[in-house]
């Protein structure tokens, strides 16, 4: 076996400086003294007050001890980077040990800078997720001030599309699902869990804050919705041991439950200690098949009063009609599953080594104790085993944690991430990376930002690698790559899809919201330690009045009594704003949205079908034809010249060559309006469209 | 590598350099795998079409196709007698019990693959996932080793997902994907037509030239081929293959997408297509196992009965395999949720037609269903298994553009004993 990660050197020299550099004080979230939080992104301390910029661009100046102590310690930390700003300072550091690799390996520098068209076309893209629109196109193109691509990366990353982009992410990552189909019984829902995350990140909360709190949450969906990151694996406790892995660690050790990793350090023991972690993490209370249900009343339901569950089963068959096994008392229990669908943490439960364990340091059917199997030991006493693991996970002197987020934040901007795939890399792997050095810095970097992903990415945004034209050449997954510019991407499909929504309805879609699964969680948020029998059979009512997939299209006010669902059916909303994964043979779909059964499984091959229903689809139409928006929002232009600049202002957000602008005014001079809309209609089937450069 | 390289190495024939020339004036690379080969299937097959079931999530070998009497492992599942004495199912599949005589069922497959995304990789490739390469699945090996078929079909179709790739192969060689069987292929019906459509293909072409001509990376060039991929389809009668409304067995095979899956599938062999894989989803049953296989087997037995019974009446079944199969098999012991969990050490698979000599019970697993007791078949043997009714030259190497040779099935041994 390897030497455990703790002990190679780069762990060591990490933990070092993370131990001088990292304090947890809160980057983010500035909090006043008297409780009130502000949103801006901090440009550092002009004497005794506290610069930031807001979403609206405006700067301010908040005297120092307005903020509370943590605050204002970040604040000098955070100052003390850089001569302008931290940021700025952060981002040429970057630059100056990319360039010394690239000079290093006969490379001269960087490719070319990239122009302004290309620029803004890519960091809509890359951090609102969409392309933008002409208006916006212009009002960049025409500004004459030096930082505007500062300024633009700002307001950006401050805007609502920043949150709806980086979800996306994530959800692909942490295979976010709206419920229903055989991974979820009878109808259970995730929605409360989804509309979670959206708010975590629109609320920019530190990343390793998001990840202790699901690590660590007690519930049912509709009581604390951060418990849907268990709840999603009910029934496949080993699999999500094994998906927590790669996520959060970059380890696939799920070959480890078998036999002894093949090819990397971990074995079949590693993997039972580990896993024990979640040893006593009961998902639910015992499924019980249809006809058994009233049998359940010897299980504790979770976070319920002793034979809860029985007494209320009880009380319905007694006063509410409700015959055990019966078909029409289906939703009955289906609704108490819901309820019972609930973490909690059973000390009778144990990890249990499987009857053919061959590993050693263990015997067949033992009883595995929670164990980390790399980076210093998790302090397990006085907190529960998830507590434990969340916190050495997330502790500063665990850069594996840092170095996963950080490596899968660079790919995201780039195109390819320094260590890959981004979910199973070894050690050997991240000692030997060829931008080690990189790594090293953007590891360090991303904790002393505290897990703040939006300062992170500012930071990526702001280099001259990053601000470089794609690479022309398709780099070899095999061989090192040096990272002179990006490498050409294909949208993603929420990318193309959220593009297509910005055609047809313009930046007005950033603030059109989906369902959010409120009323799912009014319904199963209930307090079983008060609620009274009659109480419990209300939240019933409402189930029965809407079920499954039509109560999370369904929303309700978060306050107060209101339980009247509002249904909601638009589907011309951004991907993030949509049940997760989108329809089969959806344009998303189509496109490679993950259909959300393992991590990272966005697919972004091209296929018959796609080019089809970008050619034929419906969609195309309403966005390309003689009535859509595009056309109808030309009128106010005179002249084929600038009816054809709008068009490509529109869809590639560039500039006409000028054998494209022959070409363009040729066919409005003989088709009018007719030519127009064929104009659009090849921009958004030329492959340029699909990709960013 | 230019075009005169290759053109000393080898005689090819006047299709394949326009095969060549066609691939070039898209710029799509020129590797070598299209070197020119013999395009000629193995000796003494007589498969000529392959329709590979895929039931993603891991199919219980005990409720199915191997149940065990008195073991205490079966739950609720009753072990049905077939048509064939040493041939048991589990008793949902009543309809393949009266046609067992024309099934080989493996019973001893076995797998070190306890998750679903590297189990269900190697089982439609041959080959581990790696982080490095992609592997293609069989149609696009197919179509490199017997050589293409159609002209405007495509050689091989996947149902039941949205995407699909060749691998390291080249991308004009990947499965046309049809989500939904019964929805053909969407977007057919073009918005404008005549001089008007051409005009705007041309525009297109036009201006994308110069973006494929700046980038030199396969993705956008692979949209280039598959446009005008779906400019031919949209121009001949080929759309008629994928049009299933009309058919008059649509019940039999069951108003599902596994059922109207094989019914499409059936009718893509018939018209020309090569190898039609049919991929079904939900077979993961963690909880509640009974209620799970209640559910879905009905579903799969009905489908495939139907579908061998369509392809005899058809005169097809001798030349097309029919292969199901699955990733992994579930716990004999049954959950706290009354599901099973994932279990690669045992499981069953199935063939039929394409030379399979049928009534074939091959391996053994113990009492329980726990562990392969006589010849277990490997995933790469499985799919060797099914390239060698296809006569799949096992031997011959494949290069992928960088170089890295591959022979179909990863060197996995076929099971030759179930053929006739």
């Amino acid at each position: 076996m390897k030497p455990p990660f703790y002990f190679s050197p780069l762990c060591s020299l990490i933990v070092g400086l993370f131990v001088l550099i990292v304090s947890p004080a809160g980057a983010r979230t500035w909090t006043s003294t008297d409780g009130k939080p502000l949103q801006g992104i901090f440009l550092g301390m002009e004497g005794e007050n506290l610069k930031f910029k807001l979403a609206n661009g405006n700067q301010i100046s908040v005297p120092k001890d307005r903020f509370i102590k943590a605050d204002q310690e970040a604040a000098e930390r955070l100052s003390k980077i850089g001569d302008d700003s931290f940021t700025k300072a952060s981002a040429r550091q970057i630059d100056t040990i990319l360039a010394v690799t690239l000079k290093k390996n006969g490379f001269n520098s960087f490719n070319e800078p990239l122009p302004d068209d290309l620029f803004v076309r890519r960091v809509y893209l890359d951090i609102i997720g969409r392309i933008p629109t002409r208006e916006e196109f212009i009002r960049f193109a025409e500004n004459a001030r030096p930082d505007k691509r500062e300024a633009l990366i700002d307001e950006l990353l401050l805007s609502p599309g920043y949150a709806s982009n980086l979800f996306n992410y994530f959800a692909d990552m942490f295979r976010l699902h709206s419920g229903g189909g055989p991974d979820f019984v009878n109808g259970i829902r995730m929605d409360p869990y989804i509309n979670w995350w959206r708010e975590q990140l629109e609320a920019n909360r530190p990343y390793h804050e998001i990840v202790s709190e699901m690590l660590t949450a007690q519930g049912n969906v509709g009581q604390n919705p951060a418990t849907g990151f268990l709840l999603r694996d009910t029934g496949m406790e080993f699999d999500a041991f094994a998906n927590f892995g790669q996520v959060m660690l970059g380890i696939d050790i799920s070959c480890a439950q078998c036999h002894d990793h093949p090819f990397d350090e971990w074995t079949q023991g590693d993997f039972y200690e580990m896993a024990a972690f979640f040893g006593n993490t009961q998902r639910s209370l015992g499924y019980q098949p249809a006809n058994a249900m009233m049998e359940g009343g010897s299980i504790q339901m979770p976070n319920a009063p002793e034979g809860w569950k029985a007494n209320f089963m009880k009380w319905a068959e007694a006063n509410k009609g409700i015959v055990p096994g019966d078909q029409n008392s289906n939703q009955f229990r289906f609704f108490v599953e819901a309820l019972g669908w609930n973490i909690a943490d059973n000390e009778s439960l144990q990890t249990v080594l499987p009857h053919d364990f061959r590993g050693e340091g263990g015997k067949p059917n033992e009883v595995a104790s929670p164990r980390t199997i790399l980076g210093p030991a998790a302090k397990v006493g006085g907190k529960t085993r998830r507590e434990a693991i969340a916190e050495w996970l997330t502790a500063p002197d665990n850069p594996r944690f840092a170095i996963v987020i950080a490596n899968r934040m660079w790919g995201r901007a780039f195109g390819r991430a320094i260590l890959n795939p981004v979910n199973d890399f070894s050690n050997d792997q991240i000692n030997g990376a060829s931008q080690l050095e990189v790594l090293k810095f953007i590891t360090r970097e991303m904790q002393r930002v505290n897990y703040d992903l939006r300062e992170f990415m500012r930071i990526i945004y702001n280099t001259r690698a990053y601000q470089s034209i794609a690479t022309a050449e398709e780099p070899d997954l095999t061989a090192p790559y040096y990272f002179s510019g990006p490498i050409l991407r294909r949208m993603r499909a929420e990318q193309a899809w959220d593009s297509m929504m910005t055609l047809a309805h313009g930046s007005e879609i950033d603030a059109k919201a989906g369902p959010d699964g409120s009323f799912y969680k009014k319904v199963l948020n209930i307090d079983f330690n008060t609620a009274t029998n009659d109480d419990v059979w209300r939240h019933y009512e409402m189930w029965e009045s809407l079920r499954g997939g039509r109560a999370a299209m369904a929303m309700v006010s978060d306050s107060g009594d209101d339980y009247t669902p509002v249904i909601m059916s638009d589907t011309e909303l951004r991907a993030s704003e949509l049940p997760q994964p989108f329809t089969p043979a959806s344009m998303l779909d189509t496109f490679g949205q993950s259909d959300r059964r393992i991590t990272d499984d966005h697919n972004y091959d091209g296929s018959v079908p796609q080019v089809l229903a970008l050619m034929n689809g419906t969609v195309t139409d309403r966005l390309t034809g003689v009535s859509s928006k595009v056309v109808a929002d030309l009128e106010e232009l005179d002249g084929p010249d600038d009816k054809v600049r709008g068009v490509f202002f529109t869809l590639l957000n560039r500039y006409p060559t000028k054998e494209e602008l022959d070409l363009g005014t040729g066919m409005i001079e003989d088709f009018g309006d007719e030519g127009i809309s064929d104009l659009a209609w090849s921009l958004m089937n030329s492959p340029e469209f699909l990709f960013i450069q | 590598m230019h075009i005169a390289d290759l053109a000393g190495k080898d005689p090819f024939s006047r299709r394949y350099f326009m095969e060549m020339t066609a691939k070039l004036s898209f710029g799509l690379s020129v590797g070598v795998p299209f070197l020119p080969r013999n395009f000629r299937a193995q000796d003494g097959a007589k498969a000529k079409n392959l329709i590979y079931i895929y039931l993603a999530g891991g199919m219980t070998h005990l409720d199915t196709f191997d149940p065990k009497k008195n073991s205490g492992v079966m739950g609720k599942t009753e072990v049905l007698d077939t048509m064939v004495d040493n041939m048991k199912f589990g008793m949902h599949l009543k309809e393949l019990a009266k046609q067992a005589d024309k099934l080989a069922v493996i019973n001893s497959m076995t797998s070190t693959n306890g998750a679903h995304e590297q189990g269900e990789y190697i089982m439609r490739t041959g080959y581990e996932k790696r982080a490095t390469i992609v592997h293609p699945t069989i149609g696009p090996w197919a179509e490199t080793l017997l050589g293409k078929r159609g002209e405007i079909l495509p050689d091989s179709v996947l149902i039941g997902q949205s995407t699909s790739n060749a691998g390291f192969m080249d991308p004009s060689l990947s499965p046309l994907p049809i989500a939904d069987p019964s929805g053909g292929v969407p977007n057919t019906q073009l918005i404008v037509e005549g001089e008007r459509f051409e005009r705007r293909m041309q525009m297109a072409q036009k201006l994308g030239q110069q973006f494929t001509e700046k980038f030199k990376y396969t993705a956008p060039k692979s949209y280039v081929e598959y446009y005008n991929q779906a400019n031919r389809l949209l121009k001949s009668d080929a759309l008629k293959a994928f049009d299933i409304s009309a058919e008059t067995n649509r019940a039999e095979y069951g108003e599902n997408r596994l059922g109207q899956g094989c019914l499409l599938a059936r009718k893509l062999v018939e018209s020309g297509v090569r190898v039609v894989e049919v991929v079904s989803g939900g077979w993961d049953m963690h909880t509640n196992v009974a209620e799970g296989t209640a559910d879905r087997l009905p579903e799969l037995d009905v489908a495939v009965a139907t579908l061998l019974k369509d392809l005899q009446e058809r005169g097809l079944l001798e030349s097309t395999l029919v292969a199901i199969g699955t990733e992994f098999g579930r716990t004999p012991d049954i959950n706290m949720n009354a599901g099973r969990d994932h279990y690669p050490a045992a499981y069953s698979c199935v063939l039929a037609g394409g030379g399979i000599k049928g009534g074939t019970v091959y391996g053994e697993t113990d009492g329980s269903g726990k562990k392969v007791k006589a010849n277990p078949v490997k995933p790469g043997d499985f799919l060797a298994t099914i390239g060698h009714g296809l006569g799949l030259n096992q031997e011959e190497t494949v290069y992928s553009p960088t170089q890295r040779p591959f022979t179909f099935a990863d060197k996995g041994v076929p099971v030759t004993a179930i053929y006739g």
